[in-house]
């Protein structure tokens, strides 16, 4: 009993490291631009299919190909940020709501087209071995991209505390007319931060590629996980989106472990309307970044 | 700027309805089958455009709503016998009362999240749905018992009368909408879609009139949802709460004139009249053809006519009426 629950806290937190690159890029994009980026899980499908391909045609390892696939999507972002997001920043929701929500029925659809529906695998020396822990067994693949994950994480946050770059974005996230006026070029600035965002989705694909198939919906799954994150984790709050990350990962486990296999979505959105019925500013809504 | 078009085009309006109605009289059964789409989801449009055209309430989560109105009324047809007609008014009880609990939720957000929050709603009931298999066949679904010819039981034969169904449902969700721009409930829906906290400062309850507002749009989505399982003779979770239902009730507003009364309208013959066109010029098998169109309308409307499309035929009306014999002459306000 009580090593099926660490087992499961243990897939939990795996599987939640790569909720939390998901969830950071939406919480990013948000704290700095004011946008939610409805199209966010697509871009983990573009990751998961760049590696793919790279994989399959070009034999490199998914990991590898992490070096692709996010300096093409931190391109994508920049210029996505440059011409559509930036054209409806000035108007209301609506627009900003649906651009990105068109953009992410656009990519599906097209993956859908292009690709067609079907599951891509990518098979790596290191797919299907696992280190064993007593009666715990830690998969290789989730570990690695787990690591990973928290390492770019953590680079993140020095990049948001240690460079000028990322100073301003969190000036800019915090005020953005202050931060205007200190003279921070915003253009530059949402740029920047759309790109790492997109960047961050691009890795989580390029993550998930050794052990999770690559179809065109594969993003939904991501994208609600995350949204669900950000809103637990306090909008715009980059450590908070990654704490609730990793507890949502663990409670999709659980309930997949406990509840049943199909459960895990129902535990995760009851997560989300608890959260607003009691928390509706997250569960650190006094912290600062 | 509806208002006056609807004002001024009584004779509009009758030919309007006359050609619906001698619509099916003149056309293949390929053909009603698009016509009865169009009616169907122009008429979610028009439900959804009651809250999220004029209250801004954008909700992304109305697939909540048409299927609890399916299954509503065929838990009560096949478990109950209980006609169709009265499971439809009881399936928009059932949203109506499912509105507010999920309301009470969601309105504690605004803008993306309440459109994040709608989404999860509609998916927690999908799923609820999938899991509980003894009280409505879980992931299976099941077919509507076909009774031949029982207008009693909202059975017939052939497609005609369907299609005055969704008319029928189509007119009367115009109607309510007219009524309501034209009260003071419309304008107050309006105060709140624009700014929330000035219209509470003017005295606006904007807690009660999003709710109630939402009890009626969600009303509104049942009932077609009750049709729609009618009419394809089959329910399963994954149709009844598709997200697609969703999505196209907000597309077809926003593509058409979000906040007017013919928006929704425009926007899904427009919808639909592409995607049809698709389906006849490709074939089958192209799955993501439709909705990658209907993905590249919506990014070009957001981007160059952010009020939709009706806005270019009330511009050419309002050319035509003011170059036109007898058009009134524009007095300045301070003239």
């Amino acid at each position: 009993m009580l090593a099926t629950l660490a087992q499961a806290v243990i897939n939990g937190l795996l599987i939640g490291g790569i909720y939390a690159l998901v969830s950071i890029g939406v919480t990013l994009i948000f704290g700095v631009v004011k946008i939610v980026n409805f199209a966010q899980g697509e871009f983990v499908m573009i990751g998961m299919y760049i590696s793919f391909f790279l994989a399959t045609y070009f034999g490199v390892d998914p990991l590898l190909s992490l070096l692709v696939s996010m300096p093409v999507l931190f391109c994508v972002g920049a210029l996505l940020q440059h011409f559509l997001i930036r054209r409806v920043l000035a108007l209301g929701d609506m627009p900003q709501i649906f651009l990105t929500f068109a953009l992410s029925l656009l990519l599906l659809n097209l993956a859908l087209l292009l690709f067609t529906a079907n599951y891509r695998t990518v098979q790596t020396a290191y797919s299907e071995t696992a280190i064993f822990l007593g009666p715990l067994n830690v998969p290789v693949a989730k570990l690695i991209a787990f690591v990973v994950a928290m390492a770019l994480s953590a680079l993140l946050w020095v990049f948001l505390h240690a460079t000028d770059l990322g100073k301003a974005m969190r000036a800019a996230a915090q005020n953005r007319d202050v931060a205007m006026l200190m003279g921070i070029n915003p253009d530059r600035v949402f740029a920047v931060a759309v790109g790492v965002a997109l960047a961050l989705a691009g890795a989580a694909g390029s993550l998930l590629m050794p052990f999770y198939p690559a179809y065109p919906m594969v993003g939904q799954v991501f994208v609600l996980m995350a949204f669900v994150a950000v809103v637990l984790g306090t909008l715009g709050n980059v450590t908070g989106a990654l704490i609730a990350s990793l507890m949502m990962g663990v409670a999709e486990s659980l309930g997949i472990q406990f509840v049943g296999a199909d459960s895990g979505l129902i535990v995760v959105f009851a997560m989300l309307l608890l959260t607003l019925a009691l928390r509706p500013n997250g569960l650190f809504g006094g912290w600062t970044r | 700027m509806t208002r006056t078009l609807l004002g001024r085009s009584g004779p509009w309006l009758a030919a309007l309805a006359a050609a619906a109605l001698a619509l099916p009289f003149v056309s293949s059964p390929f053909a009603i089958d698009i016509f009865i789409r169009i009616l169907l989801f122009a008429f979610v449009g028009v439900a959804w455009n009651l809250m999220g055209g004029y209250a801004k309430q954008l909700s992304l989560g109305h697939a909540a709503y048409f299927g609890l109105g399916a299954y509503t009324s065929t838990i009560l047809m096949i478990d109950y016998d209980v006609s169709p007609w009265i499971g439809m008014l009881a399936g928009g009880g059932v949203a109506m009362l499912a509105s507010l609990p999920i309301g009470a939720l969601c309105f504690r957000l605004r803008g993306p999240y309440f459109a994040i929050a709608t989404i999860a709603t509609a998916q927690v009931l999908m799923l609820l749905f999938l899991k509980f298999r003894d009280f409505a066949w879980g992931a299976e679904g099941t077919t509507i018992p076909n009774l031949g010819s029982a207008p009693l039981m909202m059975q017939f034969e052939g497609k005609a009368p369907y299609y005055y169904i969704a008319l029928a449902l189509l007119a009367l969700g115009l109607v309510i909408t007219h009524r309501i721009e034209r009260s003071w409930v419309g304008y107050y829906l309006v105060a709140v879609g624009e700014d929330e906290d000035a219209a509470e400062a003017i005295g606006v309850d904007a807690l009660k009139i999003k709710r109630n507002i939402y009890m009626l749009s969600a009303f509104l989505t049942a009932l077609a949802g009750t049709f729609y399982v009618q009419y394809i003779y089959f329910i399963d979770p994954n149709t009844a709460f598709s997200f697609n239902v969703s999505v196209e009730a907000a597309l077809v507003s926003i593509v058409g004139g979000i906040g007017t009364l013919w928006g929704p309208v425009v926007g899904t013959i427009l919808l639909e009249a592409s995607s049809a066109l698709l389906q006849s010029w490709l074939g089958g098998g192209h799955g993501g053809v439709q909705l990658t169109v209907y993905s590249l309308i919506l990014i070009a409307v957001i981007l160059y006519r952010p009020t939709g499309l009706i806005g270019l035929f009330a511009d050419a009306y309002a050319r035509i009426v003011r170059t036109g014999p007898g058009a009134a002459k524009e007095v300045p306000l301070d003239g």
